[in-house]
């Protein structure tokens, strides 16, 4: 009786099976490649942007091989942040992993203690780290203050004002402070405009780059820098005044949500917002769209705070654990070669990435770039980074991370959409989150931060 | 008495190696080690892992989020294959009566089957643009009506259509080809018995189809549980607020993107048990498929 099923089944199970076990084949292939790759002289540079950065990666590769002959870097595209960290984690397991490998700010906490990677410091003792700027050598450095990846392609958080709508009311200045930013909104919503204000809801907009610009912490122990048993802390403090704010500042129509508006994410490039927070790579899409209307700024505070700088975004390269003395002295000259003046200014100016030193950015300005188009975000950016720092705007120490912005978009959505109290989604995104630390710290029971 | 076009039973074994080993090293031994991480404590670059014993399951199981995943999957379930093969039984039983432009739909219907699923979704996000779709009219009329952005039922809806949409092709070949192999007599034999067409569907062409309607549906359960990651990932990346979260995306996300392996792993474990406990309810139903003819 069943022999019909089977006979019925067997030809599409065996078309899937034909094509399954190709794809293995393939996959084996590409194995077999990497891993003969992996024991030749030569060391390799996995790196995860595609488009216009993998080409200004890959040029810098060229340029580092051209400028030398004793070693040969081959930069190796992974097609994105995550698969990057995943086909690390999968090469480390089996022992043919990369020398240097470029990872998102994310995976931070991960790296540090997976014992898969050594610190840059430890690598090159001679190289003065304190040149790069303060809120990216405070992201990447341990609790005591020793840097663990060398920051690469670094972008921050700044403020977009479209001139030629706030000129309409009769603003002419920038907004600084987020009273401002309000008022401003108004006088555009009262002539009409139906989106004064782009606001993101992911916590790199809504909460990390918040809370640091205005000292405020996330979680305990300095946002987790001071060990392992921290606990989130925004549901009680300015994170949730904001968030209350940004509700009844979009009921009131002057604020608006990607979801809101027909450009999403883009709505300020499309020209229907008029202002909004965003990384500075947003600066490569929104010049095309709108020139010299365009200005950029800090991002906004709250009267009465203090400013300081927000975190760095983008990625660092790290150095990996168990290679030889050879593969190092490799990875060196490739990271003093990365790390020069002109190496960054050219990368910056061909990605939209800011210099991360401030030697770079000194060199920057006294060039006569500095008023091209490709660095106007460069001073800004910088700028932002290096206000003054305290414990709280180092940066991001927690477990889980990935998972908790994912909780955190999740139950802000849902209070935003009208489903739940805003303090309730902020205390069940804490709550949950610290489940997320609990299980993190047991994960990694008997390893001590560094 | 063997049968058969080989004497020895080596041949076989030989023939079937290459795609059994392929089998076991990687779906067998991924598999099995799901199951032999969902009791530790995993880190994603290795160096340590705690036994823990049942405690993932406990912290899995008392967790709210991996059950309204399994919810979602569950109504999914059976909303996405009970409509993917009620909608293409009608096409099929219209198509079998050899209506006009019968023989062109015929052709027509199949073309999306070409469509991978990751295309579907991007076609699909597009179609449903609360701004720029077919119910954008529909918006400027009622503001508000129609935001698969911010409203999770209507998110859910894209999704459930865009997997139907994706499905439909398939169950229409099969449930197509089951209805032509009805032979002939005896629906002319029901007619001149005075049955009408409606009555030849539910006392002929119903009973006789149900090899290829359990075929269907089968293949369909399966499929939607974890070929839903597709459409998934391309329209609404599991929101907003995790409504489109199925558990198979959960798992994805979990694992691949919060380097959570325990608990991935755990959730995937707990994914193939179900799986295991659906096909086996159906194969129970399989007693009421009729083969004969």
């Amino acid at each position: 009786m069943s022999c019909i099923t089977e006979a019925k089944k067997n030809p599409m199970e065996a078309e899937e099976k034909v094509m399954k076990s190709t794809l293995y084949a393939a996959g084996l292939a590409a194995a077999a490649f990497a891993a003969s790759a992996a024991h030749s002289a030569e060391i390799e540079f996995w790196y995860g942007n595609t488009g216009a950065v993998e080409e200004a990666i890959q040029a810098q590769c060229a340029a580092f091989n051209a400028a030398q002959s004793e070693h040969v870097v081959s930069c190796v595209g992974q097609g994105g942040y995550e698969p990057a960290m995943q086909k690390a984690i999968a090469a480390y397991r089996s022992s043919q992993h990369p020398v240097l490998i470029q990872f998102f700010d994310a995976g931070t906490l991960d790296l540090m203690l997976s014992g898969a990677v050594r610190s840059v410091q430890d690598l090159m003792s001679d190289v003065d780290w304190d040149d790069y700027v303060v809120g990216a050598r405070s992201f990447y450095e341990t609790s005591t203050g020793e840097l663990f990846s060398q920051p690469y392609n670094g972008s921050t958080l700044i403020f977009y004002a479209n001139m030629d709508m706030l000129g309409d009311v009769g603003v002419s200045e920038i907004p600084q402070t987020y009273e401002d930013v309000v008022t401003v909104a108004r006088k555009l919503k009262d002539n009409g405009h139906e989106c004064p204000v782009l606001q993101r809801v992911h916590p790199w907009f809504s909460l990390e780059q918040f809370s640091a610009r205005h000292g405020e912490a996330i979680a305990s122990n300095n946002n987790g820098y001071g060990g392992l048993d921290a606990e989130f802390t925004f549901n009680t403090g300015l994170v949730a005044t904001h968030l209350q704010n940004i509700q009844s500042w979009r009921d009131e129509g002057l604020f608006r949500l990607p979801t809101d508006v027909a450009g999403g994410k883009n709505a300020f490039v499309t020209g229907e917002c008029a202002m909004v927070e965003n990384s500075t790579a947003h600066y490569a899409a929104a010049f095309p769209a709108h020139g010299d209307a365009i200005a950029i700024g800090l991002p906004p505070i709250y009267d009465g705070y203090q400013r300081h700088n927000t975190l760095i975004g983008g990625g660092s390269i790290w150095a990996m654990q168990g290679h030889d003395d050879a593969d190092y002295d490799a990875a060196r000259a490739f990271l003093n070669f990365v790390r020069q003046n002109d190496q960054q200014i050219e990368f910056a100016g061909r990605t939209g990435y800011m210099p991360v030193t401030n030697s770079a950015l000194a060199a920057l300005l006294a060039s006569d770039k500095s008023d091209q188009l490709e660095y106007a975000t460069a001073a800004v950016g910088v700028g932002s980074l290096n206000q003054p720092g305290d414990e709280n705007s180092r940066g991001i120490r927690l477990g889980f991370y990935v998972q908790f912005r994912d909780v955190y978009t999740e139950e802000v959505t849902k209070a935003l959409n009208g489903e739940q109290d805003m303090q309730v989604a902020l205390d069940n995104a804490a709550k949950r989150g610290d489940e997320l630390l609990r299980r993190f710290e047991k994960t990694y029971q008997g390893v001590s931060l560094p | 008495m063997r049968q058969g076009f080989y004497s020895g039973g080596w041949t076989y074994t030989l023939l079937v190696a290459p795609i059994l080993i392929l089998i076991v090293i990687f779906f067998y031994i991924p598999v099995g080690l799901a199951f032999f991480w969902s009791f530790f404590l995993e880190r994603p670059f290795g160096g340590g892992s705690d036994f823990v014993g049942f405690q993932n399951y406990a912290r899995v199981l008392s967790d709210p989020e991996f059950w309204s995943a399994m919810r979602r999957t569950l109504v999914f379930m059976v909303l996405a294959p009970g409509l993917a093969i009620g909608i293409s039984l009608i096409l099929a039983l219209a198509a079998d009566r050899g209506l006009r432009l019968s023989s062109a739909a015929r052709n027509i219907i199949i073309w999306p089957k070409a469509v991978a699923g990751a295309s579907i979704g991007v076609v699909f996000v597009f179609i449903f643009d609360p701004f720029l779709g077919v119910f954008a009219p529909l918006n400027e009329a009622f503001p508000g009506v129609w935001n698969p952005r911010t409203d999770g039922n209507d998110a859910f809806a894209t999704i459930l259509v865009a997997q139907i949409w994706n499905g439909i092709p398939f169950n229409f070949i099969i449930l197509l080809s089951g209805l032509q192999a009805i032979p002939d007599t005896l629906t002319k034999a029901a007619a001149m018995d005075g049955a009408g067409p409606w009555r030849r569907i539910r006392d002929i062409q119903l009973p006789l189809l149900t090899p290829q309607l359990f075929l269907t549906f089968v293949l369909e359960f399966v499929g939607t549980i974890v070929e839903a990651f597709g459409l998934i990932d391309t329209m609404t990346q599991g929101g907003p607020g995790g409504a489109t979260t199925l558990l198979i995306y959960k798992i994805y996300v979990d694992g691949f993107k919060a380097y959570d392996l325990s608990g991935a792993a755990t959730q995937t474990a707990l994914l193939i048990l179900f799986v295991g406990i659906m096909v086996l309810l159906q194969f129970r139903l399989e007693k009421h498929v009729k083969y004969e003819r």
